[in-house]
């Protein structure tokens, strides 16, 4: 399991484009949620994906191309969800 | 300074002022306030297509000739949506290419309005980006930004749609915005680490590679590649889409790797123990199965694109920048040495050709023909099939960017239309369209539009009866069973006479020298058929998914092969 924020510009153009990105690479998406990241026109949108680091860096990569993305991170792998479920 | 204008005339200006000179298109209700405003516009030169697919491929070709971006315009729904295949094709291959597409008006959308698609929707994962313009005043902007994005970094497709009443509104226009630049630059630094750690690579190789492929052509880096080569001696591949970015018959150059690459330039990647890639993305075509490509090898993967390194084959060094740029700094790096054993190990892998073609008319001599009718100096632009590896592998490549061809998404019907943007692109050289005759009758529509609009490309058709390719594979790898492939032409000579352009039809080699001369010299548009040998085919052939290491050099015994 590996998270991925994007700060990206409002739209619904630019939302369907990023879920795209992962409907494409068949990446399995485990929570999706989009909230205001506080500047204006900018919204913050965060992917818990069932995906491995490498796929999860891809991802980023994927996004970080995409005109209106302002910025993309990859949070922790092995996180307390992950560490619960063993 | 401002003034009122309409959407329409905002459109048409910010085209001038981004240097555009030539549009292909088809016009239709929803985008008939532009082609209104269009006529204002003489720096514009339209070309009427037949169809919507030839303008997206022939903005295309434009692109790839000129290296700048190429423009395409179409109506809404079945306007927009024939230009899907043509973007696709412009974004496998990294073109740069602007659509712009008419829309129903802002009330009726979303209510499935008379020739409504969601065009924007349709095009996504085949756009680099898109744009849906809801109010005149963003137009400006976003045609100027359009250009940009198609051409910056990694070029691709940008799709602009506009909706009628969009480019009927008026708004205050206060000039075209300067262009943007740079606005996705990316921290360089690590470009110096790359260098130097290539470097270090190729002093310490035995066997090392160049793999050179689109982004080496994008960039414009011939003469740093070539430089490259000849101070460290080291052996280079040109993928098919890096075809003519090396000159064909240089002492290092071996030749196109893959699915249909030389048995010795296949030989060379297995055995190499270091691999320069410049400007490829290691595609399936190209690698075969990748648990079995090329083991020995550290691969240093130079790529504009971030997202290319490390997603198809794993890099050992991986360097983000232009082709062009990083390349030269590799030169400057490198110490110079050569690789003379390494070369002749090479040149002991390669096998004489396979007797794939019996007969007098083979692709050997048509395209040799082809090549001392044109004085060597022609553009190629070639359709997709047998006749594609054909003239990929056996036409002698000596000018930069001059073989061009649908590669990443492999579209029949690519070659024609294409030839037209590459004519509009470079006026001055001769263009040569050369298509099986399956994707000849997919777009052969366009011979309409090369004499209304004057231009004066010459059609070869290789005419095999079959779409040759894939009987190729109905061959080898189902039981010949010939499903469906056989394909009845029509008369080409009279095709072209009812167009009115000078057709002619070639059974014989003795015939070829004359006859490619002559339609070579004809000031417009000429068609040549050539009358091939039926069940020819391409060696050697990797199988699909199979491995570098073992080519096909002979047609299986029917029934013997799996699948
Ligand atoms: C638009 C499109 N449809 C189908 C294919 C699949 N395809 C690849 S090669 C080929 C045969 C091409 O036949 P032809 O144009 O006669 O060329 P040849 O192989 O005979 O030289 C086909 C059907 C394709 N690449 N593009
Ligand atoms: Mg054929």
């Amino acid at each position: 399991m590996h998270t991925v924020a994007v700060l990206l510009d409002d739209g619904l153009a630019t939302l369907n484009r990023a879920v795209g990105v992962l409907r494409r690479r068949n990446v399995p998406v485990e929570g999706l949620a989009l909230h205001p990241s506080g500047t204006a026109g900018v919204s913050r949108m965060t992917f818990v994906l069932k995906a491995d680091a490498v796929t999860a860096e891809r991802v980023a990569q994927q996004f970080q191309k995409m005109i209106g993305v302002r910025s993309v991170m990859v949070l922790g792998g092995e996180d307390s969800t992950t560490e619960a479920r063993r | 300074m401002s003034e009122k204008l309409s959407g329409a005339e905002i459109l048409c200006r910010g085209l001038v002022d981004a240097g555009v000179e030539v549009i292909f298109g088809y016009p239709g209700g929803a985008i008939m306030p532009f082609y209104h405003a269009l006529p204002e516009h003489p720096r514009l030169r339209h070309i009427l297509v037949r169809h919507e697919q030839a303008a997206a491929h022939a903005a295309d070709g434009y692109a790839r000739a000129s290296g700048r971006v190429g423009v395409c315009v179409a109506t809404s729904g079945p306007g927009a949506t024939n230009l899907v295949t043509g973007l696709a094709a412009a974004h496998m291959d990294s073109s740069p290419v602007v659509a712009i597409t008419g829309q129903v008006s802002r009330p009726m959308m979303g209510r499935d309005a008379f020739q409504e698609t969601d065009i924007i929707g349709i095009t996504m994962p085949i756009t680099k980006h898109s744009y849906l313009v809801q109010d005149a005043a963003e137009l400006a902007d976003v045609v100027a930004e359009a250009m940009t994005v198609a051409a910056e970094g990694r070029p691709g497709p940008v799709l602009v749609d506009v909706p009628k009443d969009v480019q009927n509104q008026k708004v205050e226009w206060h000039g075209t915005p300067a262009p943007r630049t740079g606005t996705r630059g990316r921290a360089l630094g690590s470009i110096e680490d790359g260098v130097r750690a290539a470097a270090r690579l190729i002093k310490g190789a035995e066997r090392p590679l160049l793999m050179v492929g689109h982004g080496a052509i994008l960039a414009g880096a011939y003469a740093e590649v070539r430089a490259l080569a000849e101070k460290t001696g080291i052996p280079v591949i040109t993928t098919l889409l890096g075809i003519s970015a090396f000159p064909d018959g240089h002492p290092l150059h071996l030749g196109m790797p893959g699915m249909h690459g030389e048995v010795h330039v296949n030989r060379a990647i297995q055995n190499a123990d270091v691999i320069i890639g410049i400007g490829l993305r290691f595609d399936d075509r190209v690698t075969g199965n990748t648990a079995s490509f090329a083991r020995q090898a550290r691969i240093v993967h130079i790529d504009l694109d971030r997202a290319e390194i490390g997603k198809n084959v794993p890099a050992a060094v991986g360097i983000v920048g232009d082709a062009r740029d990083v390349t030269r700094r590799l030169l400057a790096a490198v110490e110079p040495r050569r690789c003379d054993r390494w070369l002749e190990h090479i040149r002991s892998f390669a096998r004489p050709g396979p007797a794939s073609y019996r007969g007098e008319l083979s692709p050997e001599a048509i395209l040799a023909s082809i090549c001392d009718a044109s004085g060597g100096a022609c553009t190629i632009v070639s359709d997709v099939g047998q006749h594609q590896m054909w003239v990929a592998k056996l036409f002698p490549y000596r000018h930069p960017n001059t073989h061009i061809t649908s590669g990443g998404l492999g579209a029949m019907g690519f070659a024609v239309p294409a030839a037209m943007g590459v004519h509009l692109a470079r006026p001055g050289d001769t263009v040569w369209a050369i298509s099986g005759d399956g994707g000849f009758q997919m777009n052969m529509a366009e011979i309409a539009t090369m004499v209304q609009e004057r231009l004066p490309v010459k059609l070869a058709v290789f005419n095999n009866g079959y779409l040759g390719m894939v009987r190729q594979w109905q061959q080898f790898f189902h039981e010949k069973r010939y499903s469906c492939t056989p394909i009845w032409s029509p008369d080409y000579v009279k095709l072209a006479e009812a167009y009115g352009i000078p057709g002619y039809r070639v059974k014989d080699a003795a015939e070829l020298a004359d006859t490619v001369g002559r339609a070579n010299a004809q000031p417009g548009p000429a068609l040549v058929e050539f009358v091939i040998e039926q069940e020819a085919n391409v060696f050697p052939m990797i199988p699909p998914g199979g491995s570098l290491s073992e080519p096909i050099e002979s047609a299986p015994v029917v029934g013997a092969a799996g699948d």
